[in-house]
């Protein structure tokens, strides 16, 4: 019996101590900190304010929340036009080669991000590939200037979260029972019709999931925006890191992050509502 | 023609996905320090790379802690699925909300209040607080994983064994853990990916006297285009190529 | 998973060999030293040098006040910054007897207010911050002020330093200013004179701000004189134009930082670099003037006579050195913070 409770104990006690302390604990002192002053020699100082708040809607951070918003949101848009038919496609495709061509779509998504945006700086630079071979082409007269603007960044983070789009929706779309779809065409319905009220439906799981892999991570990784990006790139994530690594002012820093938190808790309530509503999730099947 | 169309699209995208990667490989063999024209063939950049002692520890470093996390998250995570799938208790729900909150929280805020926490705490930023790190950012991977293929099994197993009179330690250790292998392989492996490929949360929670790969490529990166990068960089594909490759053929067999 | 475990102790086991060795952690600019200098002081002392790099004063205070336990053992600020961390007691003093090539700096640069007696810091490099510009592009006599930049012609093809300092320096000498202006009215009218610039800024960059230029991402801009020195190496179209409203100069040090472990060994590197023919190696790779009297007799004439690295007296008269400016730095912050966020 005791070997019994023991074991309960320790696997229930090992997951459960390790998020709170290394989770729920870092996490309080985010909101605490957000809330103290800034101390220039000693980084904080134990006094309650509003400022940081205040400061974070300022018409300045709003600039910056609001560029993020639309850029992450555009690189999900983006990233789902091209995953959706991507993994339909896919799906259709006899099983030896689709097996090569699954491996053949994970293996960028195991390379590392930063090797890959690096390799897009080659490409785009005023001198690199793309434009040497539009010149040569005679397709423009002088190099079009790609590097440091809103449009790498943009193409960085779809090249980058693309994989994180595509494998959530190619695993609700392998579930799929393709009967329904057989009986919906003998009963006369048009392929639009099958897409809009069968297809769109069962696959909105992995949609969502996808969305919020993508759309998450596009709010906060600098060092896209810092390699790619230009004078006018600046993310949340740049913004929070710049509080901590260069202005040393922390408390502004945890205010952003506290802001940033909350939208994804709002995106993740929003999947849950409609994963549950599915009763399918493709999350777990990341993987 | 629907078909060649399907096909097209399909290649397309995996143009997208390859073409700069390709480049990378190409250039890594360019014998030509800063132009971006073939000016032959040479092995050098490969050599310098070799050479570079302080690149070679922390990609050593980087494998380290990367196999340190991935195990212990590996193991925490799978204990904690099968609580999760096995046991009532206060908070389970709440936990495991916690857990997809953890996943899915962007990695700066992560970084920045593990940061936070270790300096309150005093604690030396190194290869401790990394891969203290590391395995927090892990483990949601693994339970969730885990938890997705354990859900889907018939619970009259758990009865059966415990008629057997197999105590909870002894039912996990021999009928779960080789049911759940494929999954945890493909957690461990997760991690393991993960880990070596963290930038951000890295970024925070290392200090001077542990340096690792991306961090090391980072800097390296910010001060502009060396043939050295795109030599590491081919090395690091091959390297992703032949786990992932080496990966599906495991869990197939498993499977 | 026995065989896991030994695996993992395989490869932690050659980290803690390492670990053994002697070492010091030097914390510098980016692309402030030449790499063989490190390797020849491996060489010759056997102690590691474990190197890492940062692009601003600020971010290297930041950085410091983040490690509080165990930190770096030698670094590099600029003189405002010797003077405000100073003052807050973040630095080690120096054991001069431990620093016999100290006698080879330059007198001229020693003991100023920023700190008497050099108890803290030892000059490392002097240089300016004024115009780059690509002659393939723009036309060198053309450019001859700050107000330049402003200039409609070049919109998105402006290079600024990453730098809070060098730029508010820059903006308030072409308002007729002093860079190192605490006046808050002084600070909002460069503000608002950046401002106008900001359409015109195509990235900020002082990790190499030489990159832009060589990629031809950019045509003209604030920059280094040590960055045209070493872009030249690659394109010799860069050019480095000191303004007729005075550059910016700085200079900037080596100082121990309290946290030092390595200690002995820090004091070790820093004697090192104040070798004369180790001074004259450096400064002919990196391009920016060394404060070492000997070494600067040394010099390779190509690297003496090169404008971006020795300008004349009267340029180094036109121009104003950097100073501290006290609290006024929280000022020259939000703005800068608003400006770049923009």
């Amino acid at each position: 019996m005791v070997s019994k409770s023991g074991f309960r104990n320790v696997s229930i006690g090992s997951t459960l101590l390790w998020i709170t302390v290394f989770v729920v604990v870092p996490y309080l002192f985010v909101l605490v900190f957000s809330f103290f002053q800034r101390d220039p020699e000693q980084i904080v100082a134990a006094v309650f304010t509003w400022q940081n708040y205040k400061d974070i809607f300022s018409p300045v951070f709003l600039v910056v929340c609001w560029n993020s918003l639309i850029l992450a949101l555009g690189t999900t848009v983006i990233t789902l036009l091209v995953a959706y038919p991507f993994a339909f496609f896919l799906g259709r495709i006899p099983e030896r080669i689709r097996r090569i061509l699954l491996l053949l779509m994970i293996i960028p998504f195991w390379t590392s991000s930063l090797i890959r945006t690096y390799a897009l700086i080659i490409l785009f630079k005023a001198n690199g590939i793309v434009n040497g071979l539009l010149l040569s082409l005679k397709l423009v007269d002088e190099p079009l200037a790609i590097l440091y603007t809103q449009t790498s960044v943009f193409i960085g983070l779809v090249y980058t979260l693309l994989p994180f789009m595509i494998l959530p929706i190619y695993s609700s779309i392998q579930k799929l029972d393709l009967r329904l779809i057989e009986a919906a065409r003998d009963l006369g319905a048009t392929s639009g019709h099958i897409f809009l009220r069968i297809v769109l439906p069962l696959t909105l799981p992995g949609i969502i999931a996808g969305s919020t892999m993508v759309f998450l991570p596009a709010l906060g990784l600098f060092y896209i925006p810092d390699l790619l990006g230009g004078a006018r790139s600046m993310l949340i994530g740049n913004f929070i890191k710049n509080q901590f690594l260069t202005t040393g002012n922390w408390p502004l820093g945890s205010a952003a992050s506290v802001i940033l938190t909350l939208i994804m808790c709002l995106f993740l309530y929003v999947y849950f509502l409609s994963s549950r509503k599915a009763r399918t999730s493709g999350m777990g099947e990341m993987a | 023609m629907k078909k060649t169309l399907r096909y097209l699209y399909l290649a397309c995208v995996y143009l997208f996905l390859y073409i700069p990667i390709l480049i990378l490989v190409i250039y890594s063999f360019n014998d030509s320090k800063y132009s971006t024209n073939w000016q032959g063939f040479t092995l050098s950049w490969y050599t310098q790379l070799i050479a570079d002692g302080p690149l070679m520890e922390a990609f050593v470093n980087s494998l380290v802690i990367a196999f340190a996390s991935s195990v212990s998250a590996t193991i925490l995570g799978t204990l904690g699925a099968f609580a999760f799938y096995r046991y009532r208790f206060p908070g389970r729900k709440v936990m495991y909300t916690f857990i997809y909150i953890v996943m899915m929280s962007p990695d700066i805020v992560m970084g920045i209040s593990l940061l936070m926490f270790f300096i309150i705490l005093g604690m030396e930023t190194g290869a401790l607080t990394l891969l203290l790190a590391h395995i927090t950012f892990c483990l949601p991977f693994v339970v969730v994983t885990v938890f997705s293929r354990i859900s889907g099994f018939d619970r009259n197993i758990i009865d059966v064994a415990k008629d057997l009179g197999a105590t909870e330690l002894q039912m996990f250790r021999h009928i779960m853990l080789p049911m759940l292998m494929p999954a945890i392989i493909a957690g461990w492996l997760l991690s393991f990916t993960l880990s070596l490929d963290d930038v951000v949360v890295s970024f925070f929670t290392t200090g001077p006297y542990f340096e690792i790969l991306p961090l090391k490529i980072y800097s390296m990166v910010r001060l502009g285009i060396k043939p050295e990068i795109n030599a590491l960089s081919a090395v690091m594909f091959l390297l992703s190529l032949i786990t992932v490759t080496v990966a599906h053929l495991v869990t197939k067999e498993n499977r | 998973m026995k065989k896991a475990f030994l695996v993992f102790f395989f490869l932690i086991l050659p980290t803690l060999v390492f670990a053994a060795k002697q070492e010091v952690f030097v914390f510098n600019w980016s692309e402030y030293v030449d790499p063989s200098v490190l390797k020849q002081f491996e060489k010759e002392t056997g102690i590691r040098v474990r190197y890492s790099t940062y692009e601003s004063n600020e971010a290297m205070f930041a950085k410091l006040k983040m490690v509080q336990k165990a930190g770096y053992d030698v670094v590099f600020p600029s003189t405002y910054f010797v003077d405000r961390m100073r003052r807050l007691g973040m630095f080690a003093p120096l054991d001069k007897s431990k620093l016999p090539n100290l006698k080879y700096i330059n007198p001229a640069l020693l003991n100023k207010s920023y700190d008497p007696n050099n108890a803290y810091s030892v000059p490392y490099m002097w240089g300016a911050s004024a115009i780059g510009i690509n002659s393939k592009y723009i036309d060198p006599k053309t450019v001859t002020s700050w107000n330049d930049l402003w200039n409609p012609k070049y919109r998105g093809k402006v290079l600024l330093m990453d730098d809070v300092r060098d730029v508010f320096g820059m903006a308030l000498r072409s308002l007729g200013f002093s860079a190192n202006d605490r006046d808050p009215n002084h600070i909002r009218k460069a503000y608002e004179k950046l401002k106008l610039l900001k359409p015109s800024v195509k990235v900020y960059n002082s990790d190499s701000p030489r990159q832009p230029f060589l990629n031809n991402e950019v045509t003209i801009g604030q920059i280094w004189g040590g960055e045209v020195y070493q872009a030249n190496q690659e394109n010799p179209n860069i050019k480095f134009i000191y303004p007729k409203e005075g550059a910016v100069f700085w200079i900037d040090n080596m100082a121990i930082p309290r946290t030092a472990r390595n200690v002995a060994n820090a004091h070790k590197f820093i004697d090192f670099l104040c070798r004369p023919d180790v001074a004259k190696k450096n400064c002919e790779f990196i391009g920016y003037a060394t404060t070492n009297s000997k070494a600067q007799q040394m010099l390779d004439p190509k690297t003496r006579n090169h404008k971006a690295v020795y300008p004349d007296d009267a340029t180094v008269k036109n121009g104003e050195f950097q100073n501290d400016v006290g609290d006024a730095i929280l000022l020259y912050e939000k703005y800068w913070e608003m400006l770049k966020t923009q």
